[in-house]
């Protein structure tokens, strides 16, 4: 309990100094707001577009497939609000030198790493996908239970892509030029932003358990509509793997770690 | 007591890549790499006691800054035995991170877009210090350091010097036991290196803090350290009083003579005396044995047109740039 109230001390100072900083910056600040949305909507409205010349995609009709996107824009937009910031700085920090300073502090140096940073304007943005998500739910009937299981499904998703990706990034000890496993990370949110079964055999496979985040949003949102807890239990499994493979290479890549020359 | 630092046979390699020049090379070295291992510290035997402010010296890519980085635990020597305070510092324990400080010329800490006051925030619950602790101690580097109308400016408006003084406050609010400071005054003006100095020197003798300089202004080293150890090609060449690393060339005095106009460079006088001419051979500096010190400056005294002749023990900086250029004057390696 100790430890779960320091290390919100220390989450507090973090979104103060992100504050701090980002309205340093005002306009940048405004755009990122106004880029997010842009964002949110082509996502959405290209779907749109496709059901106004398709009754279904899959086992899904425009409302299933709707949720669908709006839970992974929830999910994308807590990710972009609190952790895709940080995977930048990790690179940065190994090409510079600059995580020498992390490594010295009495602090999980994970949690600095992939904690630290947090984007304020997205956090603002917070209203639209909570919005599209609960229309498209409730246009779905979800019972009182699918409600409350809703945002922790969410967190659950969110959980599983960040794990991934923290994994995926130990690879910068060793890349160093780190913008294309920053990219390949982008890559991957771009597959699960689509549910499984638009992939065929071999992709849908590799994507549920090689890298698995078709499971990000399909397990959550296949648990709603159908009650399936497969991809649920396996999406519970694969996360303690992550964990497990992220210790392992995490302790490889600070004993392979040389620092920047100063 | 338990040493501060401890190490014994410490060796770190790195490896390094070679590339052939051009553009075939970098095809080339995309599917055929060539490695080759450097040592960058080897056999490297050291103790240092509590409290003591020690001075490592040595040339670029001497092995100072690697050196640094094991004593930290932020790299793991690649064999040998390494403690700081009893703790092995790669095995990087909460308890030893707590009691340690590295502060880099060349990198920086804070939060670049905030004000370090934000920063310092961050480091208080970083390392769980009590309000009132923090706030006596954030009152007592300000003082020191003369740093209060700054507290709020974001650092990235800081000149360098500014941003140095929130470097070590930053550094020093947790209290640690033994502080690195790699290059602290680094691209300083004068006044500021010698604030700096002057704050070190002040908080050491006040907290008994054990330090770990590198610089390369020979001032730094003069002004803070006792001790210095010399560190050449990842090996340590002296550890000693920094007066004996004076007259480690032989006790020698550094005597410096103007004249009222040019004088002849070729006399037999100036021979053996590592004389360094000014332009219009107007003035000269020389390293005179001290045994020769009386004959020689009478001797210049009476052939030459004298207007000063000043003489001083010989600058760490000269001893320093004379080994650096003959290094086999350090014959034995473990001196």
């Amino acid at each position: 309990m100790k430890t779960l109230k320091r290390y919100g001390a220390i989450y507090r100072e973090f979104v103060n100094n992100c504050f701090a900083a980002a309205l340093t910056y005002r306009l940048h600040f405004i755009l990122l707001i106004v880029m997010d949305l842009i964002f949110y909507f082509t996502i959405l409205g290209s779907v749109e577009f496709l059901f106004q010349h398709l009754d279904k995609i899959g086992p899904w009709g425009r409302t299933e497939f709707m949720f669908f996107m709006s839970f992974m824009i929830a999910v994308e937009h807590l990710h972009m609000t609190f952790i895709s910031e940080n995977f930048w700085e990790f690179s940065y920090d190994i090409r510079t030198g600059r995580l020498d300073f992390i490594l010295l502090k009495p602090v999980g140096a994970l949690f600095i790493i992939f904690f630290r940073s947090m984007r304020p304007g997205t956090l603002l943005n917070g209203f639209f996908p909570w919005a599209y998500l609960i229309y498209f739910g409730s246009q779905l009937h979800l019972n009182a239970l699918q409600w409350l299981a809703l945002p922790l499904l969410v967190l659950l998703g969110l959980a599983l892509l960040t794990s991934v990706e923290i994994l995926i990034s130990m690879s910068m000890f060793w890349i160093v030029e780190s913008m294309g496993v920053n990219f390949f990370r982008m890559q991957l949110q771009q597959v699960a932003r689509w549910p499984d079964f638009v992939y065929q055999y071999f992709a849908q496979k590799f994507f549920s358990y090689l890298v698995p985040v078709l499971l990000v949003g399909s397990a959550p949102v296949s648990f709603l509509i159908t009650g399936d807890w497969t991809g649920l239990s396996k999406m519970l499994g694969l996360l303690v793997i992550c964990w497990g493979l992220i210790g392992f290479f995490w302790r490889k890549g600070l004993a392979s770690y040389e620092s920047a020359s100063s | 007591m338990t040493a501060a630092i401890l190490c014994q046979n410490l060796a770190k390699d790195f490896r390094h890549m070679h590339k052939e020049p051009g553009l075939s090379g970098s095809i080339k070295s995309f599917f055929v790499r060539n490695y080759e291992r450097k040592p960058a510290v080897r056999d490297f035997e050291l103790v240092i006691e509590p409290g003591e402010i020690v001075g490592l010296l040595g040339p670029n890519g001497a092995g100072k800054t690697t050196l640094m980085k094991m004593f930290t635990g932020i790299i793991v020597p690649s064999s040998g035995r390494l403690e700081v305070l009893g703790h092995v510092p790669h095995q990087r324990e909460m308890a030893f991170r707590r009691k340690i400080a590295l502060v880099m010329g060349q990198k920086s800490q804070l939060w670049w877009d905030i004000p370090a006051m934000d920063s310092f925030l961050l480091l208080q619950k970083y390392y769980e210090i009590p309000d009132t602790d923090f706030k006596r101690r954030l009152g007592t580097l300000t003082d020191l350091l003369d740093v209060d109308r700054l507290l709020k400016v974001h650092v990235r408006k800081l000149s360098l010097g500014e941003r140095m003084k929130m470097e070590l406050m930053a550094s020093l609010l947790h209290q640690p036991e033994v502080v690195f400071l790699d290059e602290p005054t680094i691209g300083l003006d004068l006044v500021a290196q010698k604030n700096i100095r002057d704050f070190i020197l002040a908080w050491q003798r006040d907290h008994r803090t054990t330090v770990i300089l590198t610089s390369h202004y020979m001032a730094d080293v003069d002004a803070l350290c006792k001790r210095i150890v010399l560190v050449l090609a990842g090996g340590k060449r002296f550890d000693g009083p920094i007066r004996e690393f004076e007259s480690v060339l032989g006790k020698q005095k550094f005597v410096s003579v103007d004249f009222e106009g040019p004088v002849d460079r070729q006399l037999a006088l100036w021979q053996g005396l590592d004389a360094s001419w000014n332009e219009d051979s107007t003035h000269v500096e020389l390293r005179i044995p001290e045994d020769q010190l009386r004959s020689t400056a009478a001797a210049i005294l009476q052939q030459l047109p004298v207007t000063s002749l000043s003489m001083e023990k010989l600058p760490i900086e000269r001893v320093m740039n004379e080994l650096l250029v003959k290094p086999q004057l350090l014959a034995d390696p473990q001196l």
